[in-house]
């Protein structure tokens, strides 16, 4: 499904990304860990496409397709998703037209027909239960004034109304209590299939107590110096990335 | 000077051509002021048109014009609308009308009130509204307190020149605790002549002591007409009384707008002003606001685009001269292409205006590079009990809210468009009924598809 390669990125002329590998198969579930700075956000932002991002060495490749030669709604199109750490405050812009902007943009691209008010609305109503969300949210401009842990169950709600095929949970767990983890958890294995992958960055073991990984990585200083199954966040949960750091070093 | 006087100088002027000729003489009536006209309303005239030719033409050095030259609209070689235009038919409006907007309307053709296409069959207990011409041919002192006196002589240029050019106009007139639900429309249509015209219409808004009105002034034309409005609103408000004045100016892309709205508020009034400005090659809008009475509100906003060769000016001049009194300034503002918007908004509180609370906002989002904007925040404060602030901003599209919302898929110009519509929307909800809004709405969103942002 996504196969990275190698990657460089520089931003303002700071390399970032020193050459990065990760390949992931469909269904497949990734967590990335690792020390804050080692390069986690700028690789979920490079992935969607986000200006200011120098690619100077490397391949990404999405279903087969060249993705840093895409525009990022071509990306999302195409079912990249990419959920923010820090979600975005848009004032006056109206949380379901946003909704409903991004999902018939979606099927127009693949020429699919545009969802009538109607059926948009019962689409919403579903994911909204999914999410135990209160539907006075659709009705404020996006993101503006919600809590944290709105922000992030509003990003997840996105992400399962556009059912994308790789997502990508950038911190999705920080600034959340335990109740909302739980909700923002369920919700992401209710979408678990074996055509959808993610790309699940934390930095707590406690996430993938809910969302079980396939694999775990440990992104830092730029590159991904260890994968494991889950057991590895465990182990780093006791131990810190002190001693990969070092044995990396050796 | 006299009016007899005034007269001979103008005879002269034609027939011996006194090489003085001023710019605007042009726009100043060629025959003597309509038989019947009461003195008082010839006498402020008179002086209006010496004002006119002593005062001359406002210069980039002039205060309140410097950003905003005045070449363009003298080349034109504009003259007064001469005749009235009668062979518009009620279903030319078809197309003009706002969909679903309940209203009483009245319509003004090039200047001028034209009852047959106006709508004003069943109009509430203690509102009246008519042609100013027919008003004062009824009764001659009925706008004495209020017409040319409201405006008063210290305003700009083109106010004396609307006053001594002074056709005709709408007069609307609240009786004392008139409550007035439906709306009243105030609709001027502009309609191209062979040659370019100026049409100078003049209305009177007076409100009694707690009556309570909604007028909604439109500007609209027929094509993409050559022409220019230069308009005055004299508008009283009672003690008590409350206007919510919704304006919106969608002239056509070649027309000269000039529009100045003079309030005097009562005590304990409210006026509710919302500016909305699109069209027009070149438009210029004055508000003046003057306080009579305590604890009075004043709320101007606005919003205005200006894309291609398109200027849109506003200048704001509110006194707080009596203590105890509001007023709120919040103006919006998106320029692209190489449009170029001008700000200019003073408040001024004297010396015993105790107490005084104001607030003035402008905020710019520029949408390219070839875009401009001048923006003048005047806060003059001689009081020291008050509570005033003022803010301005200058601002691009913020790339995270665009990354934002194209990494959900969608494009790049339906996202800049949804950031624009996000900006307006503040101003666009507060005009507070949803028909005008959804125009509004329409008007701003079409504007920036077609704009290449
Ligand atoms: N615009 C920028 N200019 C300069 N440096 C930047 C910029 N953006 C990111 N960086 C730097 O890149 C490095 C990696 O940042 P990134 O946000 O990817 O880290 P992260 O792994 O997501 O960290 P965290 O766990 O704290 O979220 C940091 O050192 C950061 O300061
Ligand atoms: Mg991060």
């Amino acid at each position: 499904m996504l196969s990275v390669k190698g990657l460089k990125a520089t931003v303002d002329d700071k390399e970032i990304l020193k050459g990065l590998d990760l390949e992931v198969g469909a269904g497949e579930v990734h967590a990335i860990m690792g020390p804050n700075g080692s390069g986690k956000s700028t690789l979920a932002h490079v992935l969607s496409g986000r200006e200011g991002y120098t690619v100077t060495a490397g391949s990404v490749t999405f279903e087969g397709r060249d993705l840093l030669e895409l525009d990022p709604e071509e990306r999302a199109c195409l079912g990249l998703f990419l959920a923010f750490q820090y979600p975005v405050e848009l004032p006056g812009v109206n949380n379901t037209y946003f909704l409903k902007a991004a999902l018939n943009a979606k099927r127009r691209y693949h020429g699919e027909e545009e969802l009538d008010a109607v059926s948009f609305l019962r689409l919403m109503k579903e994911k909204l239960k999914v999410l135990h969300l209160d539907d006075s949210l659709l009705k404020r401009p996006v993101n503006v004034g919600f809590s944290g842990g709105e922000k992030k169950r509003n990003e997840i709600f996105q992400m399962a109304l556009l059912e994308p095929k790789l997502a990508i949970l950038d911190e999705t767990d920080s600034g959340l209590d335990i109740d909302a983890l739980r909700v923002v958890a369920d919700g992401v294995n209710s979408l678990r299939s074996p055509e959808r992958s993610m790309l699940v960055v934390t930095h707590y073991q406690r996430l993938l107590d809910y969302i079980e990984p396939d694999y775990v990585h440990v992104l830092a200083r730029g590159r991904i110096i260890r994968s494991g199954g889950k057991e590895l966040a465990l182990e780093l949960e006791q131990k810190g990335y002190g001693w990969i750091l070092d044995e990396a070093a050796a | 000077m006299s009016a007899q006087a005034l007269e001979s100088d103008r005879a002269t002027n034609a027939v011996g051509g006194v090489p003085e000729a001023g710019p605007f003489d042009a726009w100043l009536p060629a025959s003597a002021p309509a038989t019947g006209e009461p003195g008082w309303l010839t006498a402020a005239r008179t002086a209006a048109t010496e004002r006119v030719r002593t005062q001359g033409v406002p210069t980039g050095k002039s205060e309140g014009w410097r950003y905003t030259g005045l070449r363009a609209l003298l080349e034109q070689g504009f003259t007064p609308v001469d005749e009235p235009l009668d062979a518009m038919l009620r279903e030319d409006l078809d197309d003009l009308l706002v969909p679903g907007l309940d209203a009483h309307r009245v319509v003004v053709v090039n200047g001028s009130f034209a009852p047959h296409l106006s709508d004003l069959d069943d109009l509430p207990k203690g509102l009246r509204i008519g042609g100013l011409r027919a008003t004062l041919a009824e009764d001659p002192d009925a706008l004495a307190d209020d017409l040319a006196r409201i405006a008063g002589d210290g305003a700009h240029v083109f106010a004396s020149l609307n006053t001594a050019g002074m056709g005709d106009g709408v007069v609307l007139l609240a009786d004392r605790g008139a409550l007035v639900e439906k709306p009243v429309e105030l609709l001027h249509l502009s309609v191209g002549m062979d040659e370019p015209k100026v049409a100078q219409p003049r209305h009177v808004i007076r409100l009694g002591d707690g009556a309570r009105v909604t007028l909604i002034e439109r500007w609209a034309s027929l094509g993409d007409a050559l022409y220019c409005n230069n308009a005055v609103l004299e508008i009283g408000l009672g003690r008590d009384a409350v206007l919510a004045h919704r304006r919106v100016q969608l002239e056509s892309p070649s027309a000269f707008h000039l529009s100045g709205v003079y309030l005097r508020q009562g005590a304990g009034s409210r006026y509710d002003g919302i500016n909305v400005g699109l069209g027009g090659r070149w438009a210029r809008t004055d508000l003046v606001v003057r306080f009579a009475g305590e604890h009075a509100e004043c709320d101007l906003s606005g919003l205005y685009l200006a894309g291609d060769k398109q200027l849109i000016d506003y200048h704001l001049d509110v006194q707080h001269g009596l203590p105890r009194c509001t007023s709120r300034e919040n103006f919006k503002g998106i320029v692209h292409g190489k449009g170029k918007a001008v700000f200019d908004g003073l408040v001024y509180v004297a010396k015993d205006a105790q107490q005084t609370d104001a607030a003035m906002s402008n905020r710019n989002l520029l949408l390219s590079q070839g875009a401009e904007v001048d923006t003048k925040p005047r806060l003059e404060i001689y009081a020291d009990d008050v509570k005033c602030s003022h803010g301005t901003t200058v601002g691009q599209i913020e790339p995270e809210m665009l990354f934002y919302l194209r990494s959900r898929g969608i494009p790049e110009g339906l996202a800049r468009r949804m950031l624009c519509l996000g900006f307006a929307g503040e101003i666009i909800n507060a005009l507070g009924n949803e028909a005008l809004a959804g125009y509004v709405s329409e008007a701003v969103g079409g504007r920036l598809q077609a704009a290449p942002l």
